[in-house]
């Protein structure tokens, strides 16, 4: 295609010509695995985890570079001010102590009140632990690597979280990465609850980082800036009792908010088994998740 | 005086490097793996640096390539940076055929119009991006796209730039 008129030379000419059919062959191939990916996720399960192997070498070595380089400035910040941090965190630490008794406290009750109501206690079983060694950060999609596989027993649909909360599930497993479709994604919803009345919400991601909360029953806004929302198990794919976000701003009926699981901050991630197993039964069949 | 003005520039060891027809398609491979750095981020609105160098080398030369060589590359993209199988390799195919049209109807360029044209391909390719966002239930509004959309567009002169000093460099040429 360099010049529209490539001489007298007929071999130039027909070159020129079946790239241009080439290229058009491609367009409509393209176009044909396009609407694949798009009408059924799942097509190219297998091809997409042997590319996250093939990417697994770079990121996440060099991922151990950068987060080294973060420790010794964060490191270093964190010497700036250590007198004033230091006394911050001690009243913390203090205030923590005596949460933490009352919690313990009500946690030995809770668990009695079980017994008697002879509920069944699931415990969200940990599968692998991993890094979060990179993310999309170059499309509209949120989505996170994470540095465990199948290999390590992780299965497309299992739900992620850090110690400071969700993070999201498993959509891709390599095997020895997997990537992770974060809770800020458009095409991720969480059923949760607001820990303050424990009104039952949706969280959906807004594709920027943060969450969109909506109250199910219709009435007025029950959110507050500050708010924190849990997880509340519902559909039984993630667990409930996770913290998920706190709430921002008040928009309309809705609520923007945080994930309080920064996947930028929080490296360590672990993955669990979903809630309840059948949930991923029906997840693997039915769901037509992200790609 | 004469001998001297004579006398060809070129010294030994100065042609193009070895391998040069495909130094093109290499830096476009090496661009994409740039996605898989280990950047942890709230928010995806870092350009695709597979794409600005592609239509940066399209633009700096039609014979960088044979245009269906876009298609392999593209779908190198789609696996390395986790779009939907298929959408790079529309997306930049596409590309490569809008420009071949644009080749026989434009009879001059400048910089300012090299850039347009990148900006046209790049709203093209992120309006692309959020419709099949959109298909497959992550519609995000497309205020949401226009930080990178601005990202993109004021990135493809640095692009432009290291593809110019990347072709000659394979060319052997000074300067």
């Amino acid at each position: 295609m360099a010049t529209p008129r490539p001489g007298w030379s007929r071999r130039a000419q027909y070159g020129l010509f079946f790239g241009f059919i080439a290229a058009i062959a491609g367009l409509v191939i393209g176009l044909i695995l396009l609407g694949i990916s798009i009408a059924a996720p799942r097509t190219f399960k297998d091809l997409r985890s042997l590319a996250l192997d093939v990417t697994a070498p770079l990121t996440i070595p060099l991922h151990e570079v950068t987060a080294t380089f973060q420790g010794i400035a964060s490191g270093a910040g964190d010497y700036w001010d250590a007198a004033r941090q230091n006394s911050r965190l001690k009243a913390e630490n203090k205030a923590m102590r005596e949460q933490l008794i009352v919690a313990r406290a009500v946690q030995r009750e809770n668990r009695q009140l079980k017994a008697v109501l002879n509920l069944r206690e699931r415990t969200a079983e940990t599968v692998a632990v991993g890094r979060l060694v990179g993310s999309s950060y170059q499309s509209p999609r949120r989505f996170a690597v994470l540095s465990a596989g199948s290999g390590d027993g992780v299965r497309t649909g299992m739900p992620v979280r850090t110690a400071e909360g969700l993070v999201g599930r498993v959509i891709d497993a390599g095997t020895f990465s997997s990537r992770v479709l974060l809770v800020s994604d458009r095409a991720s919803i969480v059923p949760a609850r607001l820990l303050r009345t424990g009104q039952a919400i949706i969280a959906q991601g807004r594709g920027d980082g943060a969450v969109e909360l909506k109250p199910i029953e219709v009435g007025r806004n029950p959110f507050r800036p500050g708010d924190i929302i849990i997880t509340s198990g519902t559909g039984g794919l993630y667990p409930p009792m996770v913290p998920l976000a706190r709430v921002l701003r008040l928009e309309g009926d809705n609520a923007i908010a945080m994930p309080l699981a920064d996947p930028g901050e929080s490296a360590i991630a672990i993955v669990q088994k979903p809630y309840e197993p059948e949930a991923m039964s029906s997840l693997s069949q039915s769901e037509p998740g992200p790609p | 005086m004469v001998r001297s003005a004579l006398a060809s520039n070129r010294r030994i060891g100065q042609g193009p490097v070895s391998g040069a027809p495909y130094v093109p398609a290499a830096s476009v491979i090496a661009a994409t793996f740039l996605s898989s750095l280990p950047v942890v981020s709230l928010s995806g609105w870092f350009p695709d640096f597979g794409f600005l160098v592609l239509i940066a080398w399209r633009l700096l030369r039609a014979d960088a390539w044979p245009s269906w060589w876009a298609a392999p590359l593209g779908f190198v993209n789609d696996l390395v940076s986790g779009y939907p199988l298929g959408f790079s390799v529309s997306l930049w195919t596409a590309a490569m055929l809008v420009l071949d049209l644009l080749d026989r109807r434009t009879a001059w360029r400048d910089y300012w119009i090299e850039w347009a044209l990148a900006a046209i391909l790049i709203l093209a390719g992120e309006a692309a991006q959020w419709q099949v966002a959109a298909w497959m239930g992550a519609a995000v509004p497309f205020s949401a796209m226009i930080p990178s959309i601005i990202i993109s567009i004021a990135a493809f002169p640095v692009a432009a730039w290291m593809v110019g000093r990347l072709d000659r460099w394979r060319l052997g040429q000074q300067g």
